[in-house]
């Protein structure tokens, strides 16, 4: 390794190169999946790569699955930024030297692959029951440990446990399918697979499932909508967690732009991206540029004061860097991405909230989202809910997608429940996926139901 | 060293399948109309596929130069994984004649020397900043990939091919006192000359305008014509239910064949030898011939999508739709899909049309339900264009299918999707 740190520091010097970093990954992971009982995939592997960047006013990268070729991909990174001077300005800062490990109670390394494949299959024969077409289950693990260097003479090294169990049952009756699932993850060892409920939570996913057959078809048009934490959780990532990205801000994307120290939302909204909460799935001890992860306040009191940004970033807009460059892998350049964005609670009730809506809606659970960060609307899926009438919940209706317009949403929130979860783990892609956490409490605000009705 | 491993393969009393593959790719990222970041990137890598006593093993390797040693694991540990795994095999393809399939591979793109890429992009770039004005920023990018992969297999089964990319997008928004923005993107397997950089940039201008002027609308129900980019997006929805495993696992809407899915007009064909297609390959990820495939014919469900494991549990044969890379097993996936188009003129529709939505994976893909975001649509009367926008589609995919009334003359491909406008009934929110 010192030969290459050598080597490295040769090279930037025959091509003038201002600013290196070099990402040397290995991950050791393994994977099960499971349809219907029948095992559909086992594998268990190492995957070691590296991945260099140099910066000349413009970035130059290259990367290599294949070591032999670590010095190639050195020069080739160098190469490239050479041939791009460019005028861009990035964030340098003092040399790092660390060594971060998220320690589990009990490593998966430690546990038996077929202790594994026991757990997939205990799932799946608890999602067994009547009216029940289709299950399926994974499981899978890694642990990534991760040498970076740069040309300032940072040296840090990361070990991340990660792992993930998710489950998925589809109902049938009558020619009508429903379906509903449940994911458990963090940066964790075995312990939380051990602290998961499974006859509770399988119970609970085909009773949802089964309840969804006889569920009515949502609404359409503009409610009240009370969200789930799930809910709020997807709701606060799509809607204003991207946006809030500082690439975005940069390209004339967002449309937070110039908004910094305005208020653009009620004031009891505080929201918070923060990649040091311990064991949840989005978290980190260090960015994959070399920087250290820290608790960022986006919304504070109604108030915007923060983007999440990387080196490049924080330099053009005069940021303090908050650590939120993050790469899919060794192979991919960091961009800025969450970790684990929430909502702060308030102080309202769940009961409280219900009795404040005549004619709305209860939504649950997450399907996913997208936002068009220019123009400031944003689309999220809810698994189920239920009608509220006068102040009470009624019958339950199917999944559906909502939408609505980030800085109005905002705006109209008018309960902030007083009852936080982060605890929805799922993975996040802008043409590179990583693993990110979101959440929040209970919250009550308007937007527009795509409902059939 | 694939031989070395066959080799290593051929003394063991197994089956066996290896898929190779290595590459080498450049792209170009452009933000605020400048070449901020410039990327090579090189991959190999060999994944194993073992078959004993009917269960299967799988691991990957990374990189094409090992020595005896490192292989000798690398079978051993597959090997013993297939002893433990439980995952039922299936047995693997036997060699068939495989179809030719031209414009796979462009020559220009796998010689082209870096430096020369480079200054495209960097064209590209300055050409953004030719053809903007204040109100607009734009960013975008290119990309150029050469990639070698094979596969063989114990029944014999020895086939290699090599293919090339290009890609290019563009984004733009348009601020003043309100935002607009608009997008462009093809994928190609030759290089493109300069020209369809700057139709991109155009493009993407284009609907950035439009998107400024939009408003969203009243509500609406009733016909609605959407264009090929909508359409890609329902077809994206109707493919789960159409692959193999979804039927064979209970999760497709459809159980059996020749069921009436969709209006009289309506074929689906997924065809993987289309002359420079991007999705085209002469065999799929098991060695499976490339072919032709028809979906649905005339609103009748004719086929699903298949590879090898689920044709055999489905008792079917396999429709060459394997896809993978050496890291993954194979998967179903489509290869080129074409929407066969029809006899209706709808290029001058007049009245609603739906260009781009988003939010797609939040639909229901069993029940078929949708609710979908209007990135751009626009209303057409007597000729002239009002845009709208943030409204929501809603609807239910397989009612809407049973609702198509027009299916428009003219084919548009993007990527790999082939579709022209159709006209259907649903609901504007």
């Amino acid at each position: 390794m010192e030969r290459l740190m050598r080597k490295a520091e040769e090279l930037a010097e025959r091509y003038g190169i201002l600013y290196y970093e070099i990402r040397i990954s290995r991950i050791t992971a393994s994977h099960l999946t499971m349809q219907n009982g029948q095992l559909e995939e086992l594998g268990m592997n190492t995957e070691v790569g590296i991945g260099a960047r140099a910066f000349n006013g413009a970035w130059g990268f290259s990367s290599a699955n294949d070591m032999s070729r670590a010095e190639e991909a050195i020069e080739t990174a160098m190469k490239i930024a050479k041939l791009s001077k460019g005028d861009s300005k990035i964030y340098l800062g003092d040399p790092v030297k660390d060594r971060a490990e998220i320690r589990p109670k009990k490593s998966f390394l430690d546990v038996d692959i077929e202790d594994k494949l026991a757990l997939v299959k205990e799932v799946d024969s608890l999602l067994q029951g009547d009216g029940i077409s289709s299950r399926s289950v994974y499981y899978g693990d890694g642990l990534k440990e991760g040498l970076y260097f740069n040309s300032l003479g940072s040296e840090i090294e990361t070990i991340v446990p990660r792992l993930r169990l998710s489950f998925f049952v589809t109902a049938k009756e009558n020619g009508e399918m429903q379906s509903y699932w449940k994911s458990f993850g963090g940066t964790a060892g075995w312990e939380l697979i051990e602290g998961i409920d499974l006859n509770r939570w399988t119970a609970f996913v085909r009773e949802k499932a089964i309840s969804l057959l006889h569920a009515q078809s949502p609404p359409s048009g503009e409610f009240d909508i009370i969200m789930d934490p799930e809910l709020t959780g997807v709701f606060i990532h799509e809607a204003l967690g991207h946006a809030a990205e500082a690439d975005s801000v940069k390209n004339g994307d967002s449309i937070l732009a110039g908004k910094l120290g305005e208020r653009i939302a009620v004031e009891g909204l505080t929201v918070v991206d923060d990649p040091t909460l311990p064991g949840k799935f989005g978290s980190y001890v260090y960015d994959d540029e070399g920087i250290k992860a820290k608790r960022v306040e986006i919304i504070k009191n109604g108030v915007l004061v923060n983007y999440l940004n990387d080196r490049e970033t924080s330099a053009l807009l005069g940021l303090e860097p908050n650590g939120h460059g993050r790469a899919q892998g060794y192979n991919y350049q960091p961009l800025v991405r969450m970790s684990n964005t929430y909502v702060e609670p308030g102080d309202w009730s769940f009961e409280e909230m219900v009795e404040e809506v005549k004619n709305g809606l209860y939504m649950i659970g997450d399907k996913g989202g997208e936002v068009d960060t220019a123009n400031g609307t944003f689309t999220f899926g809810a698994k189920e809910g239920y009608l509220i009438e006068n102040g009470e919940l009624k019958a339950q209706v199917r999944d559906v997608a909502l939408s609505g317009r980030i800085l109005d949403v905002l705006r109209n929130i008018r309960a902030i429940g007083d009852d936080l979860r982060i605890e929805f783990p799922g993975y996040c892609g802008k043409g590179q996926w990583v693993p990110v956490d979101d959440g929040g409490p209970h919250l009550l605000t308007r937007a527009l139901v795509g409902g059939l009705r | 060293m694939i031989e070395k491993l066959i080799g290593i393969l051929e003394r063991e009393n197994v089956e066996w399948e290896i898929y190779w593959e290595k590459g080498r790719g450049g792209s170009f990222r452009i933000e605020r109309e400048r070449l901020e970041r410039s990327q090579r990137k090189f991959h190999s890598g060999i994944g194993l596929r073992v078959g004993y006593k009917g269960k299967l093993g799988f691991s990957y390797i990374t990189g094409l130069n090992h020595g005896r040693e490192t292989l000798e694991e690398f079978v051993k540990r597959t090997v013993k994984l297939a002893k433990v795994s439980e995952v039922p095999f299936r047995g693997f393809p036997t060699p068939s004649k495989l179809p030719r399939v031209d414009g796979l591979y462009d020559g220009r793109i796998e010689d082209i020397p870096f430096e020369e890429a480079h200054s495209l992009a960097g064209e590209f770039a300055t050409k953004m900043r030719e053809l903007k004005d204040e109100s607009l920023t734009l960013s975008g990018s290119m990309a150029l990939a050469v990639s070698r992969y094979g596969i063989s297999n114990s029944n014999g089964i020895f086939f290699e091919e090599k293919g090339t990319g290009m890609s290019v997008s563009v984004y733009a928004v348009k601020r003043g006192n309100k935002t607009g923005s608009g997008s462009y993107y093809q994928s190609y397997r030759s290089l493109q000359p300069f020209g369809e950089l700057e139709k991109a940039i155009k493009k993407a201008i284009e609907e950035a305008e439009l998107s400024y002027r939009a408003v969203r609308l009243e509500g609406y129900s009733g016909e609605i014509v959407l264009e090929p980019e909508a359409v890609g997006a329902l077809l994206g929805i109707l493919l789960e239910s159409l692959s193999g495993e979804s039927v064979y696992h209970g999760r497709s809407r459809f159980v059996g064949l020749s069921e009436e899915v969709a209006g009289g007009d309506f074929t689906l064909v997924d065809d993987s030898t289309v002359e420079g297609g991007t999705g085209s390959y002469s065999f799929d990820g098991e060695g499976t011939p490339g072919q032709r495939t028809v979906l649905i014919e005339d609103g009748v469900l004719k086929s699903f999508l298949l590879d090898h494991t689920y044709a055999s549990l489905l008792g079917m044969e396999s429709t060459g739709n394997a896809v993978r890379d050496f890291r993954t097993v194979p998967h179903i996936g489509m290869s080129n899909l074409l929407l066969r188009p029809g006899g209706d003129d709808l290029e001058d529709y007049e009245g609603i049309v739906v260009k781009k939505v988003f939010g797609e994976h939040t639909a229901n893909p069993v029940s078929g339900d949708f609710s979908l975001t209007v990135e751009l649509g626009y209303v057409v009367r007597n000729g002239e264009l009002k845009p709208f926008r943030d409204n929501m589609l809603v609807g239910n995919l397989f009612d809407f299918l049973r609702s198509i009334e027009g299916v428009g003359r003219k084919l548009i491909r993007k990527g790999s999707v082939y579709s022209p406008r159709i006209l259907g009934v649903a609901k504007l929110l």
